[in-house]
């Protein structure tokens, strides 16, 4: 009865009636622990085939309610979602509060013809069922709305038609390359992968009580060095591979193109699991160029943009360009900017205070390895020898480095800053999306006069840090960046 | 140029509830650790460590909350709020009227016990609550309806 209530109300839609395939595969993939112990344990009672088939009901059960009980709409400027049989939610948002649209199509989707809408709006709730996702619409409907939802949100152009037209007239800005492949085995996915599929493989192991069987006296013969060595090979080999395999699964056919009549920025990859994202124009307040040490040394990058409303465990939506040459990173970032300034300009540097700290922080700490290592020396084997100086080696190199990445700017409204070695970024943030500032100095940095000076935003990483400015130079530049604010809490 | 302090102290009583968490913290790892250091053999603590570490907890306990007292300070006005906390690492953060979110009053309970209570305002990122703990009740009450009032009546949704 209260079902026939929800489709009397005006305008409720459901989703596409093929979910109804779509939805008890996945309740089982879901319930496949208790399915399977249901299928055992049943085996041996006696109307085991009953409880089988009661098993394999109830996720079937719960799909078809799952999709009865799902309707969405649009009305009075609001999307509207509610969902849920015994807790029912309304999830209501104005459009004008739309900042990405994000869709996406499981392998399983693909084979139906159906996409997963994700909206994303501008509160930082990360709890999974409090965002909008509507999962299940054909690609036309998807489309549909996705045009229907940035159009309102960017006001741009309202006369001018969504879906396959606009599409038709985007122009493409990036496309990948094959040959940037090459890039894969220089970010750390490789090692993320191979940990992971490691860890899979030893639970599975333990699991079925395999242990590898090992002739010791057959590796004694083999030789301890050859065997070191091989072993390293082996695993820098599959550590590439994984690399190469994650970056194709992830980045294929890696198309990125930006819409005039609807202001919008669209980017489409994937191998299985395609994915196309929709980034209002307004909404991206800045980028962010990660350079890690593997990716600079090769002159490669990787380019994230800054949307408000996206957070950080949807970081996979905004990545701009994939690990590919740097020379690509800049470009689109300038594309993306309209400015030149906070991608190639000189950045001002931090002063010696900030250069001394960067040395004191990088070889403390190697001294003490040193240290260890001479104590390991005597106490255990002369190997440890090799090990002071190397890590003396590391820190004065990384010292170094992270000296030369220190500096930050304020170029054409843009908040630039610049840190790190290993994990190197140039973050450039426009001014209009600081949401306030934090000035962190511990008694060091006080004593030193320096400061971290972190200006907050809605998008990204949260967060821009200006890391070690000198303090002065940190309040003048905050004041600048945001005319009025903290003028009235100065000396 | 230099940033002034902000303007306002919290409760001197933070500084009793300070304490009383920071000595509850450490008696609770200091009995864990004399329990523990008895039955096996293979992990014995001197008694000399024992005291050492029970003399600087303590000391932790009573100074660094004094410390604290002189650092967290608070600061609402027309168009900005504006904090200070820490002791070692001292953090200040200001945010402006037009971008707060929400605003919470929160008591947990050892505040309560002290009749204190935190306010806590956040806005659209992540990176950038502003805690002020250690408010007298009713005073956080006064600030809570106060900083509601003036953060609803800026227009825009606070990105």
């Amino acid at each position: 009865m209260r079902l026939s209530v929800i489709d009397e109300e005006v305008g409720w839609q459901r989703l596409d009636r093929r979910m109804l395939l779509v939805h008890p595969v996945k309740e089982i993939g879901r319930f496949i622990v208790p399915l399977i112990v249901f299928v055992v344990f049943g085996r041996s009672s006696s109307d085991g085939g009953l409880w089988g088939l009661a098993a394999l009901g109830f996720p079937v059960v719960l799909g078809l309610l799952r999709y009865v009980t799902t309707t969405y709409r649009i009305s009075d400027g609001r999307i509207e979602l509610r969902h849920g049989l015994l807790n029912k939610q309304v999830l209501s948002t104005p459009l004008d509060r739309v900042r990405t649209v994000d869709l996406t199509a499981s392998p399983i989707h693909r084979l139906l013809g159906l996409v997963t809408v994700r909206i994303g709006t501008g509160s930082s709730s990360s709890k999974g069922d409090e965002r909008l996702i509507l999962d299940g619409l054909t690609q036309t409907a998807a489309e549909q709305l996705r045009g229907t939802l940035l159009h309102v949100s960017s006001s741009a152009d309202p006369e001018a038609d969504s879906g396959a037209g606009a599409e038709a007239r985007a122009r493409v800005v990036l496309r990948l390359d094959p040959s940037w492949v090459r890039f894969a085995p220089l970010t750390t996915s490789g090692l993320v992968i191979a940990g992971a599929a490691l860890g899979f493989v030893t639970q599975a192991m333990h699991t079925f009580a395999v242990s590898p069987h090992v002739n010791t006296d057959e590796l004694a013969r083999a030789g301890l060095a050859l065997l070191i060595v091989g072993g390293v090979l082996s695993v820098l080999v599959v550590l590439c591979v994984l690399a190469v395999a994650g970056y194709v699964v992830t980045n294929f056919g890696f198309v990125l193109s930006h819409t005039k009549s609807d202001g919008s920025w669209h980017l489409r990859r994937g191998l299985f699991t395609t994915r196309e994202t929709s980034l209002d124009d307004a909404r991206v307040s800045g980028v962010t160029i990660g350079e890690p040490i593997g990716l600079r040394l090769a002159r490669g990058g990787r380019l994230s943009a800054i949307v408000t409303g996206l957070g950080k465990k949807q970081a996979g939506s905004s990545l701009l360009v994939p690990p590919a040459p740097r020379t690509e990173v800049d470009r689109v970032a300038v594309e993306v900017l309209h400015f030149s300034a906070p991608v190639f300009g000189e950045l001002r540097r931090h002063g010696p205070r900030a250069v001394r700290r960067r040395w004191t922080r990088a070889l403390v700490p190697a001294a003490a390895v040193a240290a260890v290592c001479v104590f390991l020396t005597f106490a255990v084997s002369g190997w440890f020898t090799l090990g002071a100086p190397l890590a003396l080696v590391v820190g004065v190199a990384l010292a170094l480095d992270r000296t030369r990445g220190l500096g930050h700017a304020l170029v054409d409204g843009h908040l630039v800053a610049r840190s790190g070695s290993l994990d190197r970024r140039r973050e450039a943030l426009a001014a209009p999306s600081i949401i306030g500032w934090n000035l962190r100095a511990t008694w060091f940095q006080r004593r030193a006069g320096l400061t971290d000076l972190t200006a907050t935003t809605a998008g990204g990483r949260q967060r821009v840090r200006v890391l070690d400015i000198p303090h002065d130079d940190g309040v003048a530049l905050a004041r600048t960046a945001q005319p009025g604010l903290l003028d009235q809490f100065l000396l | 140029m230099e940033l002034r302090q902000p303007s306002e102290r919290v409760s001197p009583r933070a500084r009793l509830m300070w304490f009383c968490t920071d000595a509850v913290r450490a008696a609770v790892l200091m009995a864990f650790l004399v329990m523990t250091s008895g039955p096996w053999d293979w992990w014995t603590i001197p008694a000399w460590v024992l005291v050492l570490l029970g003399t600087v907890l303590l000391a932790f306990a009573v100074l660094v909350p004094q410390w604290r007292y002189l650092v967290h300070r608070w600061e609402v006005t027309d168009t900005a709020v504006y904090t200070q906390t820490g002791w070692w690492a001292r953090e200040r953060r200001i945010a402006p009227m037009s971008r707060v979110q929400t605003v919470d009053h929160r008591e947990g309970a050892i505040s309560r016990l002290f009749g204190l209570a935190t306010v806590r305002v956040t806005t659209a990122s992540s990176a950038g609550a502003l805690t002020i703990e250690g408010l007298d009740r009713a005073r956080a009450l006064a600030i809570v309806d106060n900083l509601t009032r003036m953060a609803d009546s800026v227009p825009g949704d606070a990105t």
